[in-house]
């Protein structure tokens, strides 16, 4: 085909502004995470597990109302059980925020420190998506020779991280708490659960950013395909790995594991030990089954390693800020 | 098409380590077609790099298209077209799909962004390969791509680091005379880095020389080869023999070159005492050469002086 078919037209249009530049990044990166199989496949069972819990959400919503066909078929199953949902009900007349707020707030602990390995296993897979593979062809000589600058490009990438966790937790998070209560006997619930919902977005969205930077500061460290991928699942294992041994020896080198770090977050903010003590001295029955939880367990729970936990993620951080700030540009 | 300067220097420098890359360059550069030469290693990219903060200026200051480099970054860039030596590309995406992003990030509205990807695909000569994915290409299909990424935000002014790099001969030529259509068409100013004095002897008008990040010489093409002139290339039907016996006795240094034609320094500013000689002898010229190889030849003597300096 010959030159100069098509002569060159200038180009008189507005600019868009620098957020649609960074969103046209971020939006990008996303899209080119999902063309990822494997990613695709973890989305579908965080969503799927969302279902459930809302389901589990509805059971428990049926649990509260008297003669309904749950309490006829707990009862059938487990007499126990049904005395402990009749203390429940009668608690929800005069202390709704215990049976429905506590309840609501132990189980979004579990589900959020349940979705949490599958959202590092996510991220793990979107690793060379972020920038990796932009380093490996040079696209960063691109994009800095564009309307954008380095962190434009990082905020970019920073939402792209950010926007696969959504996917993969805390949107799951947020749909379950509001289909479940949405399924609930009554509006009130929405109202009582609030607490539930606060402390699981405090957990997931300070959760996000800062695994969303160390992301990217393992996405930048290399630019092999395999390698930080590699370099992610093996911190994470290593850490898993870590926690039992330090338990007896070093304490603190449990602060090596982001993912305990990240629970010992969770633990304060969600206050679960709290909640145990206000469940245990509320309803006798639930204290009677509490009775055979161990000292150290409950002793974790009243009180995380809060301050060894942000210090441990603060170190972290800092390394990916030194990667990127190393890495990421043009030359 | 303004008068004034698109590109700015006084005293800049960087310096990568122990290495002076650009040694206190100072330039008033103005818009045409503006040919950077000099041997690999000299400064040339990365004297494009810190006009457009690829890299960090160590010293001195800069300006391009009037505003201040290194404060006005993205105003700058939405205004100036790059097409880097490297390959460079973002991978997965297909070839109109890439330069849709490009000019996204340039700042233009999806829209716009796809149609101009499409004008500027086709403008640098890529049919149904916009389709594929860039992985697949070939150097030469890259090397289309990078021109077109460069110009789909419509810049002011392009800057092309040896653009006909691992390009076949036919592939060359196509895309020197699509740069040379950038200025002398549509009143984009180019500057083109190479160090293929052919390639930058055809497209530009206004030529750079840098030696070890120094410019050696900056003047207009025709200048430079007024300053050579004395010398011209014959070529002739017949009649060689009776011309260099009557060059010699004229005493003008004249030789046969293995093309045939005859290489003849006659000394005078003008042809026309080469072109009495000619008409008196009765030997019709089929062309005359005036100056030839004269950017090599200022080239070369360019880079004797700075050699004998350092």
């Amino acid at each position: 085909m010959p030159l100069h078919d098509a002569h060159y037209q200038h180009w008189t249009g507005e600019h868009t502004s620098l957020w649609h530049r960074r969103r046209v990044i971020a939006q990008n990166g996303l899209s080119s995470c999902l063309r990822t199989k494997a990613l695709r496949m973890i989305m579908s069972v965080c969503w799927v597990s969302a279902l459930v819990m809302a389901g589990f959400l509805f059971a428990l919503g049926q649990l509260l109302v008297q003669d309904s066909m749950m309490e006829h078929w707990v009862a059938q199953m487990n007499p126990q059980l049904q005395s402990f949902f009749e203390v429940l009900r009668s608690w929800l007349q005069y202390h709704p925020e215990i049976s429905v707020g506590t309840t609501q707030n132990v189980l979004f602990y579990f589900y959020c420190i349940y979705l949490m390995p599958l959202s590092f296993f996510a991220l793990g897979m979107t690793l060379p998506a972020l920038i990796t593979r932009d380093l490996a062809s040079n696209a960063i000589v691109i994009y800095s020779s564009k309307a954008v600058t380095r962190f434009d490009y990082l905020l970019g990438k920073f939402c792209t991280a950010f926007g696969v966790l959504a996917l993969t937790w805390l949107g799951p998070v947020c749909a379950a708490w509001f289909v479940g209560n949405l399924l609930a006997p009554d509006w009130t619930f929405f109202w009582h659960a609030r607490i539930a919902l606060m402390h699981a977005l405090i957990f997931g969205l300070s959760s996000m950013v800062i695994l969303s930077v160390m992301a990217l500061g393992v996405s930048a460290f290399s630019s092999r395909e395999k390698a930080t991928p590699a370099l992610w699942f093996t911190w994470w294992a290593l850490g898993l790995a870590i926690q039992p041994i330090a338990l007896h020896t070093l304490p603190w080198l449990r602060h090596v594991s982001f993912g305990y770090n990240l629970r010992q977050i969770a633990l304060a903010t969600f206050q679960l030990g709290r909640d145990l003590k206000t469940a245990e001295d509320s309803i006798p029955i639930f204290g009677d089954m509490l009775k055979h939880v161990p000292r150290e367990t409950r002793a974790a729970l009243d009180n995380p390693t809060l301050a060894g936990a942000l210090l441990g993620l603060a170190l972290m951080l800092l390394a990916a800020g030194l990667i990127l700030r190393k890495r990421v540009a043009p030359e | 098409m303004t008068s004034e300067s698109v590109i700015e220097t006084e005293g800049l420098s960087k310096v990568f380590g122990r290495q002076r890359a650009l040694d206190n360059v100072s330039l008033k550069v103005l818009p045409g077609s503006i040919g950077l030469l000099g041997p690999n290693g000299a400064g040339k990219s990365t004297f494009m790099k810190c006009l457009l903060q690829l890299q960090p200026i160590t010293a001195g200051s800069a300006k391009l298209l009037g505003r201040e480099v290194g404060r006005e970054g993205r105003d700058i860039r939405k205004r100036v077209g790059y097409a880097p030596e490297q390959n460079c590309h973002i991978p997965g995406m297909a070839g109109c799909e890439y330069v849709t992003y490009c000019a996204q990030l340039s700042g233009l509205p999806f829209q716009a962004a796809r149609q101009r990807a499409h004008e500027m695909l086709d403008f640098v000569g890529m049919s149904q390969e916009r389709y594929r994915k860039i992985d697949t290409y070939s150097t030469g299909m890259k090397q289309r791509l990078k021109l077109a990424q460069a110009m789909v935000h419509d810049p002011e002014i392009i800057f092309l680091d040896e653009p006909t790099n691992g390009l076949d001969p036919k592939g060359q030529a196509q895309i020197l005379e699509l740069v040379q259509s950038l200025w002398r068409t549509y009143g984009i100013t180019v500057v083109l880095s190479s160090h293929l004095l052919h390639d930058v002897e055809q497209v530009c008008e206004q030529i750079i020389i840098i030696a070890r990040g120094r410019v050696l010489v900056h003047d207009s093409l025709a200048s430079l080869k007024a300053r050579r002139r004395g010398a011209a290339e014959v070529v002739l039907a017949r009649g060689h023999d009776a011309l260099q016996a009557a060059c010699r006795g004229r005493n003008w240094p004249c030789d046969l070159l293995p093309n045939g034609h005859l290489r003849i320094e006659h000394g005078a500013e003008t042809l026309n005492p080469l072109l009495t000689l000619m008409h008196e002898l009765h030997l019709p010229p089929l062309e005359i050469i005036p100056s030839p190889n004269a950017l090599e030849e200022t080239f070369v003597q360019a880079l004797e002086i700075s050699h004998a300096a350092a």
